[in-house]
């Protein structure tokens, strides 16, 4: 088994073995859904039955698949990742035969799939629940490996975005604008069919619709397959980005010191 | 009362001592305040009326919360940390202070971030909020209602620590979900919810009876808002009190 696959199993047990947090969070989870019930019940029932395109039931299952491909990331990864490159603790990880930020990917992507299995299979229940079976049967074989891939985007993602502290030494604070990015671009507290046409067209050409929009677009019955040849170039060019961005950061910190 | 004002005042200095970071952080929590803004904006330009909550209701809604969260969480932001630190062993040096240990410990941190919520929440509600005398009175006393009720609550579930041990999980969990359960138009829950918000989790008492007073005054609402001030505060103070009673010490190497 190689380092990476190693890395993400080890992740994957230590997540599984905390229990507590695990718990807290998919308990978190649970609320928002409450909540989003609520809230898109009554709004669709406000509007005949449908807005946009989407009836409640076909909302609540897009509110579900797209909590549940965020939520499964640690949210403050960004400030912890910075805060590892300003304080120098990173160096001693540059010491290892092996990428840092792969070693750093693979941990983490262990981690949030542990959490995306056992947010989804919670809310799959809830949502089940209250508006019955998912509108359709091929959206949800789609939404599988969709929800894996936004996982994966959003994670190069943050790791990309928290480079810049090599050279800034501060990404305190700037993971709230991050999460802000996927929340409304990203589409998770709202279906991109939500926004003025011409932001919604931006949306769709950034990479955060790839972290909420994609899975939760899919999961709520709308069939399109190609969407996850989007998502798959997204992963792609923002795993390189983040490598590129990490290459950068570490041959400074072995010029300039950290 | 002067001791609490003076570590609130050196809590704050601290904050303060680095500037660019102060006011970085203040200015990324407005930014996060105004992505909110935009989505509550968004949500009911498609939705229209909901229950008789429209954009201008929500916005005072989200006025309120803002103020409560800058005040509860900003100025006493171990209100929310009450568990953690209690497991961490923290508690330890407050309790040899010649003060009283959960005043101490409230107003010993300052959160820099949430003190942003606290300038935008009132801004929003000048712009937003039809703001007159009357009403700007009413919503500074619905906010210190609402904050009483949420440091109250959180200060309860952190005390729980006191008994059951454990690294203040159960207050994590309360803080997310009071804080969400206010973040939304109380109208939009039915039923069991509802009893559920002015209860288990009261957030009805932290933004949705606020919000409701200031658009529409009624004294019987106010006493109400009053009254669960008093309780959360109250039960606070009592749950700490009786905690402490039970223990001995947060030292890592007492523990077996």
């Amino acid at each position: 088994m190689n380092a990476l696959a190693a890395q993400a199993l080890i992740s994957a047990r230590r997540a599984l073995h905390q229990r507590g947090e695990l718990a807290v969070r998919v308990a978190f989870y649970a609320i928002i859904l409450v909540i989003f019930s609520a809230l898109w019940s009554a709004a669709a029932g406000a509007n005949g039955g449908s807005i946009s395109g989407y009836d409640a039931h076909s909302l609540l299952w897009y509110v579900a698949a797209a909590e549940g491909s965020v939520i499964a990331t640690k949210p403050r990864m960004i400030e912890s990742i910075g805060w590892d490159i300003s304080s120098g603790a990173i160096v001693t990880e540059m010491l290892r035969p092996a990428s840092v930020v792969g070693l750093r990917l693979a941990a983490e992507l262990g981690e949030a799939l542990v959490r995306l299995v056992c947010s989804l299979a919670v809310g799959g229940v809830i949502v089940w629940l209250y508006v019955g079976q998912p509108p359709s049967a091929a959206g949800i074989a789609l939404f599988v490996p969709a929800s894996f891939l936004a996982v994966g985007c959003n994670l190069a993602a943050q790791h990309a975005f928290a480079g810049a502290a090599f050279w800034l030494r501060d990404a305190r604070s700037t993971w709230f604008l991050y999460q802000k990015l996927v929340f409304l671009l990203g589409g998770m507290l709202l279906p991109l069919e939500f926004l003025p046409t011409a932001l919604a067209d931006v949306a769709r050409a950034l990479p955060f619709a790839s972290m909420a929009y994609v899975p939760a677009r899919l999961a709520s019955g709308h069939v399109e397959p190609w969407l996850l040849l989007v998502q798959a170039a997204w992963l792609a060019g923002l795993l390189a980005c983040a490598g590129g961005v990490f290459w950068a950061g570490e041959r400074r910190l072995e010029v300039v010191g950290g | 009362m002067t001791v609490a004002l003076a570590t609130l005042r050196t809590a704050f200095l601290e904050a303060w001592s680095n500037r660019r970071g102060f006011w970085f952080q203040v200015g990324i929590m407005a930014a996060n305040d105004v992505a909110w803004v935009i989505f509550w904006v968004l949500f009911f330009r498609k939705v229209g009326n909901l229950r008789g909550w429209d954009t201008h209701k929500v916005l005072l809604l989200f006025a309120i919360l803002t103020t409560v969260s800058g005040t509860g969480l900003g100025l006493l932001s171990n209100s929310r940390r009450l568990g953690e630190l209690i497991a961490g062993g923290q508690l330890d040096a407050a309790l040899a202070l010649p003060t009283n240990p959960l005043t101490y410990l409230l107003t010993r941190r300052v959160d820099t971030a949430l003190l942003g919520d606290l300038a935008f929440g009132p801004v929003l509600f000048v712009v937003a909020g039809d703001p007159t005398p009357e009403r700007a009175v009413v919503f500074v006393f619905g906010a210190l209602c609402g904050t009483v009720v949420l440091v109250g609550f959180l200060v309860a579930l952190g005390s729980v620590t006191l008994f059951a041990g454990g690294r203040g999980e159960q207050a994590d969990l309360g803080f997310q979900a009071i804080l969400i359960f206010a973040s939304y138009p109380i109208d939009v829950f039915g039923g069991l919810t509802k009893l559920f918000l002015f209860t288990a989790v009261p957030a009805a008492f932290v933004t949705g009876l606020p919000t409701s007073l200031v658009s529409s005054f009624r004294w019987p609402v106010a006493l109400g808002a009053l009254g669960a001030a008093a309780f959360f505060a109250l039960a606070a103070a009592t749950t700490f009190r009786i905690g402490l009673r039970r223990y001995s010490s947060g030292a890592l190497w007492t523990r077996v």
